[in-house]
């Protein structure tokens, strides 16, 4: 018994710190703030889910998550004229799919010796370029954006109310996190990438290709990218060149480091957490005098804290 | 790390002395290669100073925009190649400087120089607030404190209506004397000369060997009494010091400063021309500085550029000047990052040294720790 509490302590552990959160939140009166953190959170959480895998198998921070997403929203604003919205839900993943792909064959694989900082200056170049390439193509001013469900007032927590759009996203997280946590504990593959990340040469000789893996990974982390931009962008209604680095990819990265950078529920959490603290800290009157918007703040300060106080995350074994 | 290094390029220097002729004694040029030498240098010289004098204004300007981007990878180098720490949001350091300088001029009323002063000093202190707070923090984690740092002075520090003018930008008219648009190239020029010896020198003390020694090891660096920390802090405010000048720089060259241009794809700009230029190689960063502030100006001037894009099938619009750095920029950094590690300076290596008076020799790529491969992770 002991021993499974003890397999399972990150999951146990974030859910007890998810349940005092939400408890607190509820006590002192910002029940709004949850549900509104919630939603929001769930997008971050999904972009980090993606972070967490990559990371997990090839030690890069991927600065191109984001930019697989925005691909994506383009994907379906193009398909979108032409076929069935699910249809078009379905091209613009495989668009990203491809991305994720050929991100990993043509940039991370020759550089597969290199020093991680270096592949993280390639993500990043992809991810510039193909921000370059949607302002090229397109052009800078915002797209209008279509959703899978319209309906806004079916559900309603605390009184505010839950878009259907946020309650498919929160849906598709559940049911990404366990089919994701299931994979890598329960199948070969997914058994084979997390050894592949833990002791690569190890991987090797029982006869693993470690390089193979990779862009499996690749290509699972752009369709959650993707997923997360699909289902969260559309409730803001427009979408802009480069959207998914400039707002989802740093809160993204927090919560991947709140969540110790290697575990897949405390990216899960990390992202809900991150929404809420947000969604907490702009009302808060702390920050009424500062111009702008706060969120971007918000993840800084969290962000530093974090790396400066506890680096290996809520939820992270050792060192970061 | 370090001892091989060494290793290795003593046994280059003992190949090169067998093939010295008898009488040994270091290499020099004969006549006729110290005229070519002086040839080459006078048409650089020619180029750099002397051709911009018949161009039309709105060119000079692109040309001393290249020099002040010049500057700022020299900037970014400091952090990257000498601390070793990568900072995805430099264009912050820059904008502050520029916005800094703007409004020191135009709402404080105080002179030019004054102005960069204080630019220069803000983006001293900000580098050593930064440098700080973070220096726990190291390599991909150091990333992304900069990368959210440079969208928070997007987001907030830009936002403070009383330093950027708002909406409308800020104003920063040109100093005195300096009005004319060569007068102004000819004094960023003079700027850029003091940041490459500055550079140069500080490289030579011992604090700038220090440096050299953190970034192969830290711990290695520390037991041979290095303070750690007071290294690296000197090297942020020194990054710093100058990102704010050439903030400064850039704001009174374009006599107006507005936000929407510090962005997120400029700090992505910035650290891509450095890598693409060559860490720890002067004429390398600034030969890609340049080229990347002059990119726009260079896709106008090809004849039969936009023809050719034209003619492509699926490239629906011309590549404007503004969106050319965006696509052009990535795709050489992701070149030069799989073939040439070294950048344009290990490039043009072999050429520098022929300039400086030594043997010409094409496989010349300096020491082989000359590489972007080092950085820490």
């Amino acid at each position: 018994m002991l021993d499974v509490l003890r397999a399972r302590a990150d999951w146990i552990v974030g859910l007890a710190l998810a349940v005092a959160l939400a408890v607190l939140l509820i006590a002192t009166g910002e029940e709004k703030a949850l549900v509104i953190g919630t939603t929001t959170g769930s997008a971050y959480g999904m972009v980090a889910l993606g972070l967490v895998l990559v990371y997990k198998s090839s030690g890069v921070f991927n600065f191109a998550q984001g930019e697989f997403g925005t691909v994506a929203l383009y994907a379906l604003y193009m398909l979108d004229f032409e076929v069935n919205y699910w249809l078009a839900l379905l091209g613009a993943v495989v668009v990203a799919a491809m991305m994720g792909f050929l991100t990993e064959r043509i940039v991370v694989r020759p550089l597969f010796e290199a020093p991680r900082v270096i592949l993280l200056v390639a993500t990043a170049g992809v991810a510039l370029l193909a921000i370059g390439v949607q302002i090229w193509f397109g052009d800078a001013q915002g797209k209008p954006i279509a959703k899978g469900f319209d309906r806004v007032d079916r559900v309603k927590v605390f009184g505010v109310q839950v878009p259907d759009q946020q309650l498919w996203l929160i849906a598709m997280l559940a049911v990404l996190a366990i089919v994701l946590g299931l994979f890598f504990t329960r199948t070969n593959l997914g058994l084979a990438i997390v050894g592949a990340s833990q002791e690569p040469t190890a991987t090797e000789l029982v006869g693993i290709s470690v390089r193979r893996l990779s862009s499996f990974v690749w290509v699972v982390a752009a369709v959650l990218g993707a997923f997360a931009a699909l289902i969260a962008v559309p409730n803001g209604g427009s979408f802009a060149p480069g959207i998914m680095t400039t707002s989802f990819l740093i809160p993204a990265f927090t919560a991947a480091v709140l969540g110790g950078m290697t575990s897949l529920p405390g990216a899960f959490l990390g992202g809900v957490l991150i929404g809420i603290v947000q969604s907490v800290a702009t009302t808060a009157p702390l920050f009424e005098d500062i111009p702008g918007t706060k969120e971007t703040l918000v993840v800084f300060v969290v962000l530093l804290v974090v790396l400066v106080i506890r680096p290996q995350g809520l939820l992270g074994k050792g060192s970061a | 790390m370090t001892a091989v290094t060494a290793t290795e390029v003593s046994d280059e220097e003992r190949g090169n002395s067998q093939m010295r002729p008898a009488g040994g004694g270091r290499f020099r040029p004969s006549p006729i290669g110290w005229l070519a030498r002086a040839v080459i240098w006078a048409g650089v010289a020619y180029l750099v100073l002397v051709v911009p004098l018949g161009q039309s204004p709105t060119d000079v300007q692109q040309f001393t925009r290249g020099v002040c981007y010049a500057v700022v990878a020299l900037s970014l180098n400091v952090m990257l190649g000498y601390v070793g720490q990568i900072s995805l949001g430099h264009q912050a350091f820059v904008g502050v400087g520029a916005f800094t300088s703007a409004y020191m001029v135009t709402t404080q009323g105080q002179s030019f120089w004054m102005a960069v002063f204080v630019a220069a000093a803000v983006g001293g202190a900000q580098a050593l607030v930064l440098g700080a707070v973070s220096l726990r923090i190291r390599g991909l984690y150091f990333a992304l404190i900069t990368l959210s740092y440079g969208l928070v002075a997007q987001d907030n520090i830009f936002e403070i209506q009383e330093l950027t003018g708002g909406g409308a930008g800020q104003q920063a008219p040109k100093p005195q004397w300096f009005e004319t648009e060569w007068r102004y190239y000819y004094l960023c020029l003079a700027f850029l000369a003091i940041v490459l010896y500055v550079d140069w020198r500080m490289m030579r003390t011992k604090s700038g060997r220090a440096l050299l020694a953190l970034r192969e090891n830290p711990r290695v660096a520390s037991t041979f009494g290095i303070n750690v920390r007071l290294a690296t802090l000197f090297a942020f405010v020194v990054s710093g010091v100058f990102a704010g000048l050439a903030g400064a720089l850039i704001a009174h060259n374009d006599t107006q400063v507005s936000v929407d241009v510090w962005n997120f794809n400029l700090a992505l700009v910035f650290v891509i021309m450095t890598v693409v230029g060559g860490l720890r190689s002067r004429w390398g960063l600034v030969i890609g500085g340049a080229f990347f502030a002059l990119l726009p100006y260079l896709i106008e001037k090809i004849p039969g550029f936009d023809e050719l894009l034209a003619d492509i099938p699926w490239v629906p619009r011309v590549l404007t000047p503004e969106i050319a750095p965006l696509v052009i920029g990535p795709l050489l950094l992701l070149i030069n990052l799989i073939q040439f590690p070294g950048g344009i300076g290990q490039q043009l290596r072999p050429i520098t040294r022929w300039l400086g008076g030594h043997r010409f020799d094409i496989h010349d790529k300096g020491p082989k720790e000359v590489q972007i491969t080092d950085v820490r992770a």
